[in-house]
């Protein structure tokens, strides 16, 4: 029997970055914020405690931290006339669990995108003309501005004690920084971290090809650092231990670290944890939701939560899914390109080289999760695409994020699988190497969307979330692109060996992990016949429902998502306390 | 090298260590069988891995999932994979087989976090395995079919092979030229096997493998606690002294 709650002012679904930051906004205007959360806290478990955090098997290996997928997996298919099956173990991305979610243990890059990104569609017509753009590539514009976001990055960066270099202040070009940045009102909250060898060595064979190189912006923090709200970061130790692990030093910039235990002091919040959202109740008549249904995995007993205001602030797949699961919104169909729900699906372009320098010292180990020195030159719409046959681009990086020896050894090509001779190569490059990598934008494909698949489900009975995804056209052929440059830039060091550079390729591949960072399925915009929630996050077609995160991107930047994604959660922060003290469409 | 191909066969030695063990009642061998989870021997001994032949030190001790033939099949392979060289002890003397056992005796080979639910049916090798078996029910099913695939082309199961037979023997596996009627072995050895080869080196000692820290100091990682603030400008581009002498979870437990 589902027992029904006391009604709540605003309730959020899913306890990660986003959720903490909107709820930062509303609980400081002494607004009552549920947030309800799948999983526990990692805060004085294993994960969060020396010797145990270093424990590469444990967390990254067998992914501790990651969404379990015996519970709740994704199907793929490649295309429309395929036939799905469920991803039995991911690699490619892994979604988190618990207060702070997938920030947990996430690496830490934090940008802020381009400065045309929100207006991507508008840019590429105004640069190229309306032809530029392929029929099968359904870009929008998102129905803000970069002007508008601003304040909000200059927020998040000051929470999060991002440490970088800026390298365009209202317009003026800084050295050292990134000369594509939009422009900032000042400097990052703290210098950069320490520059890698390796970053040394792409930084000189960069500069002396004319590229710009400078510090990947990163949560991970350079210095011992206090934010706006009092809350304490510690200074980075370089360990190597960030993506797929929590700080045990509270050194990287994390809701666990900087919202929650705060937001645990304020009036009017509550999280709740073990609490798996089933569903939104939706009143199709009216237009409004009146809450959600949860499952306490600790009882096993559902609730009915009612609320004024729901936000869906769940990863990005269970956004979508919630919406489809309850009819709210119309399902995009590819064969009309009608619909909007589960549209715009993107993901990332990847692809790395691997640089053996017999006589450099690199030391993986000595390394955080952003200690990246990139160049932007060939990123986005960075470059003159005229006549190149696609769009976007990538960042160029020389990563050295860890030296954990199970997954980071880098072996030159050819080497034995086994046996003395691998080993040797082991203790010949180990501290020899390292990688460089794209990270690559993905644009909306009219083929690559989301859906419910038809057979199979999560262990709660519920359909699982059906990828058709592929790589297309635009992305393999701006990989190629974007991938030569790399192993130019490789080539141009002296080194003794430089690995194949390959460029992405379709099938899309699920064994590697690639990123997670996944966007779309949810588009903002200003028209309801090509978005799901409108530029201020609000559902067309249920006033009082909200989403956020990277669910709402139409396209997908050679950036990670971090930035624009907690930008929009704290300006959503701010119009839902209009919202709650005038409900109306914004 | 080479000098693997002067031991006993694989299974011999394994066979020897039972006896001895039955015989003597002895829990003091490394392999010795029976010693379960419970028989756990810390890791010991200063054993330099600069050494020209580093020796092995005590590790987990007893099988806990492996059948003897399971355990024939896995010592020969890790040691195969993993000669005593310049570099290591043999794969045994690393741990390599414990390792294995424990995890697929554990709740990676029961599946733990797989999604396991029908129906079932085969598609791109790019969405993953695709089969009803745990990683320990895939594991030992692999173990039998390469068995029989040995015993049709050699007329012995694999453990009987000389150590430079069963590394082809393995690469033939690897490289899909091996194909066997009921179990993918291809998929299995490159899938399975070969990432759990991989973690048993390079993985924390706290799970029985890399013993010693023998790869770690093979590779010069300096393994825990990491506080490399002031090690990251000091050493940037210079060899990391601290390689030299790792520290694992077991060392601060």
């Amino acid at each position: 029997m589902i027992k029904k709650l006391e009604k709540r002012t605003v309730v959020i679904v899913g306890g990660g970055l986003t959720a903490g930051l909107v709820s930062r906004q509303l609980t400081a205007q002494g607004i009552d914020v549920l947030v309800l959360e799948r999983g526990g806290d990692h805060t004085n478990g294993a994960e969060a405690k020396l010797p145990s955090q270093r424990d590469e098997l444990r967390w990254d290996v067998r992914q501790g931290l990651v969404q379990k997928w015996n519970v709740q997996t994704y199907t793929l298919r490649h295309s429309r006339s395929d036939t799905s099956l469920p991803v039995r173990w991911m690699e490619a991305f892994l979604p988190g669990e618990g207060m702070g979610g997938a920030a947990n243990h996430w690496n830490g890059h934090t940008w802020r995108w381009s400065e045309y990104d929100p207006t991507l569609r508008t840019h590429y017509v105004n640069r190229y003309g309306a032809k530029a753009i392929p029929a099968n590539m359904p870009l929008q514009d998102w129905g803000v501005t970069y002007k508008e976001m601003e304040p909000h990055h200059d927020l998040f960066e000051k929470l999060f004690g991002i440490s970088g270099k800026a390298g365009n202040i209202h317009g003026k070009k800084q050295p050292g920084g990134n000369p594509f940045e939009a422009p900032r009102r000042g400097e990052y909250p703290q210098k950069p971290l320490e520059i890698t060898e390796a970053g040394s060595i792409f930084r000189q064979t960069a500069e002396k090809m004319g590229y710009h190189p400078f510090p990947t912006p990163a949560a991970n923090s350079s210095g011992v650092y206090t934010n706006p709200d009092g809350q304490k970061l510690g200074q980075c130790q370089y360990c190597g231990h960030c993506e797929r692990f929590i700080c045990e030093a509270q050194a990287k910039g994390s809701p666990e670290v900087l919202l929650y235990p705060m937001l645990k002091q304020r009036k009017g919040f509550e999280l709740r944890l073990n609490s798996h959202v089933l569903g939104v109740n939706y009143d199709q008549k009216t237009k409004r939701v009146t809450g959600v249904r949860y499952l306490d995995l600790r009882s096993g007993q559902e609730y009915e939560q009612p609320a004024d205001v729901v936000v869906l602030g769940a990863f990005t797949m269970t956004n979508t899914k919630l919406l489809l699961l309850d009819k709210i919104g119309t399902p995009y169909d590819p064969a009309t390109g009608k619909g909007v729900v589960g549209k715009n699906f993107c993901y990332q372009t990847t692809s790395s080289v691997n640089v053996f320098m017999k006589d450099r010292w690199t030391n993986p180990f000595l390394s955080t999760g952003s200690t990246g020195t990139v160049i932007d030159d060939f990123n986005n719409d960075n470059f003159d695409h005229t006549g190149l046959g696609f769009l976007g681009g990538g960042m160029i990086s020389a990563n050295m994020f860890s030296g954990r020896p199970i997954v980071a050894r880098r072996l030159p090509p050819g080497t034995p699988r086994w046996g003395t001779k691998w080993k040797q190569a082991n203790v010949d490059w180990y501290a020899h190497s390292f990688g460089m990598s794209i990270q690559g934008s993905c644009y909306p494909h009219t083929e690559n969307f989301l859906d419910l698949d038809p057979v199979y489900k999560d262990a709660y009975g519920q359909p699982l979330v059906r990828m058709t995804f592929d790589w297309r056209d635009n992305e393999t052929k701006m990989s190629a692109y974007v991938t030569k440059k790399m192993e130019d830039i490789a080539k141009a060091m002296g080194a003794d060996i430089v690995g194949p550079a390959v460029p992405r390729k379709s099938p899309f591949d699920t064994r590697m992990y690639q990123t997670t960072h996944i966007t779309g399925g949810t588009p903002m915009g200003t028209d309801p016949a090509t978005s799901v929630v409108s530029s201020h996050l609000q559902h067309w077609d249920a006033q009082n429902l909200f989403v956020v995160g990277a669910s709402v991107f139409q396209h997908n930047a050679g950036y990670n998502p971090t930035g624009p994604l907690a930008a929009l959660a704290l300006r959503l922060g701010d119009d839902l306390v209009q919202y709650v003290q005038r409900p109306r469409m914004l | 090298m080479s000098d693997d191909t002067t031991q006993p066969p694989p299974r011999r030695h394994f066979l020897r260590q039972v006896i001895t063990v039955a015989g003597t009642a002895s829990l003091s061998s490394p392999l010795a069988v029976g010693g379960g989870a419970a028989a756990i021997v810390a890791a010991g001994g200063a054993h330099a891995a600069d050494a020209p032949a580093p020796a092995a030190a005590a590790g987990l001790i007893g099988y806990e999932c492996f059948s003897a033939d399971e355990a024939a099949f896995t010592e020969t392979m890790v040691n195969v994979m993993c000669p005593a060289d310049q570099f290591t002890p043999n794969g045994v003397d690393c741990g390599l087989a414990i390792f294995m056992d424990r995890q697929l005796g554990g709740a990676y080979g029961k599946g733990a976090g797989r999604y396991m639910s029908g129906p079932w049916a085969q598609g791109k090798p790019q969405l993953g395995l695709q089969l009803p078996l745990t990683p320990e029910q895939f594991f030992k099913a692999g173990v039998e079919a390469a068995n029989g695939q040995a015993q049709s082309k050699f007329g012995k199961t694999f453990d009987q092979l000389q150590p430079a037979e069963a590394d082809g023997f393995l690469a033939a596996i690897a490289d899909g030229k091996i194909s066997d009627e009921a179990v993918p072995l291809a998929a299995w050895f490159n899938e399975l096997v070969y990432p759990l080869f991989v973690q048993a080196c390079y993985a924390d000692p706290l799970y029985g493998g890399n013993n010693n820290k023998v790869f770690w100091k093979m590779l010069g990682y300096p393994g825990l606690p990491a506080t490399h603030t002031l090690d990251m400008v000091n050493y940037r581009g210079k060899p990391f002294p601290g390689a030299k002498d790792p520290k694992s979870i077991l060392d601060f437990s």
